[in-house]
């Protein structure tokens, strides 16, 4: 279930209880992000990668569907934050690691 | 920013060179699919074999790009403060500098930060949740059927169709378009290969921590099934048990011995407090099982060695999902950059809770 045609979203997937949810992604089987969360109401939810399309056909009885973000647009900004050439190249840069060394 | 697949290799040489009393560069044995080299490194301050070892590995999955600068940082931070004499602060966490001694004298660490560098360059660069390699040996011809899921590539339960329930949800495929394609056979990508010959060339590793994104989860073994101590005839190698694993409440649980269990359990934990030290980030230790049933990853690959083969070392595994629901696969820089403070704060107490 991917497409590269369209955006992606990243969209967090609730459904009713967990049987429900599982028999989705069965189903479905979407590109999931992290782990399923149960709350105290008993839903279930996820997040997943699916193009609009792929939202929708996701959306059934017991089951909602919500956009977090257009991850298309969001990958193209992160892309933007990775390095060019080699910051490492010259003769005396070495990585320093981010912790305060005291 | 990240760093590019260039700037991970210059990071991990360039460590080497900086630091030659206290660390190794390590040539993996075998180029990516593409043709890249790959590079670890070994940190310690006694010869290698002297030390018990721990083998730390990322950027197995190309899109969670932090696990690479979660490890280059971690090495950094080590062999600076070691060779500086100063202890390490990570936010509400710190370190002092006989804690850092106590590892470096004591500890061997193997640090193999990317495994799968073409899978990483193509996210970068081309489409951003690329997950697998960038093997096109079964892909016929379509680009969406290219790769293999490296973290499925393993030996542990290969055969998930014999192993697992019918009605197992194991997270897993034998098509090569799904995105957690196994590979035709166990060990058949290269990038696999190479973290198999750091656990047979480290014949003293005893704990593998693969880093992965995300849930703010420290996994132990095992992921087929819910662990059990009380019935050893229920695991892995037992054919009596086929069809059967997968499935959470049911009258299966893959067997792990009860110290193997509470050792477990207390690393993980132990590593969850440390994090949450840093800025309050709370980490949940659980077996992988509480995430999704797998199988074919290296954690429970690095744990069955064991039992597979009674000559090889024990070797605990361990899977760290950083990163929450904010920033998912890759987060803003910024945002990164604490997640790297909390994790490495986590690691450094992991391999202090390792020696105690």
């Amino acid at each position: 279930m991917s497409s590269t045609s369209q955006p992606v979203l990243r969209v967090r997937i609730t459904a009713r209880d967990t049987e429900t949810l599982r028999a989705l992604l069965r189903e479905a089987r979407p590109d999931i992000g992290g782990g399923p969360h149960r709350a105290d109401d008993g839903t279930c939810s996820i997040e997943a990668y699916v193009t609009g399309e792929q939202a929708e056909a996701l959306e059934r009885e017991g089951v909602s569907v919500t956009t977090i973000e257009n991850a298309t647009a969001a990958g193209l900004a992160r892309q933007a934050e990775v390095g060019e050439g080699d910051r490492f190249a010259p003769a005396d840069a070495v990585p320093h690691g981010l912790a305060v060394k005291a | 920013m990240y760093l590019n697949i260039t700037e991970v290799e210059s990071g991990v040489t360039s460590l080497a060179t900086a630091f030659p009393a206290t660390s190794e560069l390590i040539d993996l044995p075998e180029p990516s699919v593409e043709g890249r080299a790959a590079h670890a490194l070994r940190i310690g301050a006694a010869p290698a074999g002297t030390n018990d070892c721990a083998v730390l590995i990322g950027g197995v999955h190309a899109r969670e790009w932090g696990s690479c600068e979660v490890l280059i940082n971690f090495a950094a931070d080590l062999l600076e403060a070691h060779d500086t004499g100063t202890g390490l602060v990570y936010g509400g966490t710190s370190f002092t500098r006989a804690q850092v001694r106590k590892i470096l004298d004591e500890l061997e660490i193997v640090v193999f930060p990317l495994v799968n560098p073409d899978g990483r360059l193509y996210s970068q660069t081309v489409e951003d949740l690329w997950r697998k390699n960038r093997n096109p040996a079964q892909s016929g011809g379509d680009p969406k059927r290219i790769g293999v899921d490296i973290n499925r590539n393993y030996d542990f339960l290969f055969d998930f169709r014999t192993a697992f329930h019918p009605d197992a949800d194991v997270r897993v495929s034998d098509d090569p378009g799904d995105l957690v394609y196994q590979g035709p056979s166990p060990f058949s990508e290269p990038e696999t290969r190479n973290v198999r010959w750091l656990l047979e060339t480290y014949p003293r590793a005893r704990w593998l921590v693969d880093v992965h994104s995300y849930s703010e989860d420290m996994l132990t073994v095992w992921g087929d099934d819910e662990n059990q101590s009380a019935h050893p005839n229920q695991n892995f190698l037992n054919p009596d048990f086929d069809h059967q694993r997968g499935l959470p409440g049911d009258a299966y649980g893959e067997y792990l011995p009860k110290f193997d269990a509470d050792d477990s359990i207390v690393l993980a934990e132990r590593f969850c407090t440390a994090v949450q030290g840093v800025r309050g980030r709370p980490y949940t230790p659980m077996s992988a099982f509480h995430l999704y049933p797998t199988c074919g990853t290296s954690d429970d690959y690095a744990y069955s060695r064991h039992r597979v083969d009674e000559t090889k070392g024990k070797i605990l595994g361990f899977t760290i999902e950083w990163g929450d629901r904010f920033g998912g696969f890759h987060p803003p820089w910024q945002e990164m950059s604490d997640i790297i403070l909390d994790v490495d704060a986590g690691l450094v107490q992991f391999c202090l809770t390792a020696l105690a």
